[in-house]
């Protein structure tokens, strides 16, 4: 969404469309999360009267989906790819694979047991 | 000449003294290794010195005949003389094992934890920061060899229908540990802080400090409570809400119980939960204005 990105672009990675826009996820998440989770305290709560926790509900709902943290997704800084990315490196398989056996990757090594 | 006369070896030394009439059995029978350093410039230069040490005295005989002329020096016993001086033993030290200074108490306060992708880095750094520990006085245990940590993964060499060839990575991290016993704990964070400031490169560092108090804690965190409140003063009476006002309880009692805030969350509406909903006049606070 448009008006969560900034003027300008601040990822000095690899960019497409689909990495800003899980960079811009993660950035509004990250703003809108204490008011989820008070949200979500909220609904939760038992003590609190059926309106509120009802209201709370709604108020939650009714936010965007770019304050959902299952909107977000690890992708290959590399080339962007969504599948098969590690966590440790943040890379797709077939750019790890390149990137370990040229020695890039600090550690690894080809291992035969 | 292409190479400086120090490097050039000692075999190389020999073939240019056979040129010379009489061959000089010091400079061939001298020690190579660590005493090399301490041999004197001429030994090792181009010209053989007992030659030197005979053009000098030929120079100066007519000169000084009256004035007791020093024994010339002879190379063999110069050599031996060099041989005999001995490193400093804090050089000496560093082609030994750490020293480890014994522990009394043994009181544990510092566990470092050293880990690398390289054994060979790790070990060098171990054995740094046991000697800083030694002359820091701190008595040292280790580095004990903790287990591997190998982390494989199994990625497909190309796309995804050729599934069926596959490569094998894997990243073993070493681990050593170094136990600190006994120790001040002053001196240990002037350890740390030494190991952090000469960091050796791809290793990493963790520690655990322990220090230990007193029987009297409780009184002693008292004590460090006032010395804080007394740091921060005003601004402490905002952390977690504002203390001056929570500090009568029926203040708060009647904060909480007064209909504008009940309203607020919601305790007039339906399905509040609330025992009973006020009379209209009664939602509206009033002061009392004297």
């Amino acid at each position: 969404m448009a008006q969560f990105r900034p003027k300008r672009l601040d990822l000095g990675c690899f960019t497409n469309i689909k990495i800003i826009r899980d960079h811009t996820k993660r950035k509004v998440f990250e703003e809108h999360e204490p008011e989820r989770q008070a949200l979500r305290f909220m609904i939760r709560n038992t003590s609190l009267p059926q309106r509120t926790r009802a209201q709370a509900q709604l108020q939650l709902t009714q936010m965007h989906c770019y304050t959902r943290p299952t909107q977000i997704r690890n992708r290959c800084i590399m080339g962007g790819k969504g599948r098969g990315v590690f966590r440790d490196f943040r890379m797709a398989r077939y750019q790890f694979r390149m990137k370990a056996l040229a020695g890039q990757i600090p550690g690894v090594k080809k291992a035969s047991w | 000449m292409a190479t400086p006369s120090y490097a050039r070896s000692a075999l190389c030394l020999g073939k240019r003294l056979k040129l010379s009439p009489p061959p000089n059995p010091a400079i061939q029978c001298q020690t190579r290794g660590l005493r090399q350093r301490a041999t004197p410039a001429h030994a090792l230069a181009g010209t053989s010195p007992s030659q030197h040490v005979q053009k000098r005295h030929e120079s100066t005989q007519s000169a000084v005949e009256e004035a007791q002329p020093s024994p010339p020096i002879d190379a063999a016993t110069a050599a031996k003389e060099l041989q005999r001086i001995r490193l400093p033993r804090a050089v000496q030290a560093t082609y030994l094992d750490p020293l480890r200074r014994p522990s009394r108490y043994h009181v544990k306060t510092c566990e470092l934890q050293l880990r690398s992708y390289s054994i060979r880095n790790l070990e060098v750094f171990a054995d740094f920061a046991m000697r800083a520990a030694y002359y820091l006085k701190l008595p040292a245990s280790g580095p004990r060899p903790l287990p591997k940590i190998t982390e494989r993964w199994t990625v497909p060499r190309s796309s995804f229908v050729h599934k069926k060839s596959q490569e094998n990575f894997e990243r073993i991290t070493v681990r050593r540990q170094i136990e600190i016993n006994d120790g001040h704990p002053e001196t240990v964070a002037v350890w740390l802080g030494f190991l952090k400031k000469h960091q050796y490169y791809g290793i990493g560092m963790k520690a655990n400090v322990f220090e230990y108090g007193g029987l009297e804690v409780a009184q002693d965190m008292d004590a460090e409570a006032e010395a804080i409140a007394e740091k921060l003063g005003e601004t402490l009476d905002l952390v977690g809400g504002k203390r001056s006002l929570m500090n009568s309880e029926e203040e708060v009692q009647g904060m909480v119980e007064s209909e504008p805030f009940k309203a607020a969350w919601g305790a007039h509406a339906a399905m509040s939960g609330a025992q009973s909903v006020p009379h209209a006049h009664k939602r509206i606070a009033s002061h009392v204005v004297e």
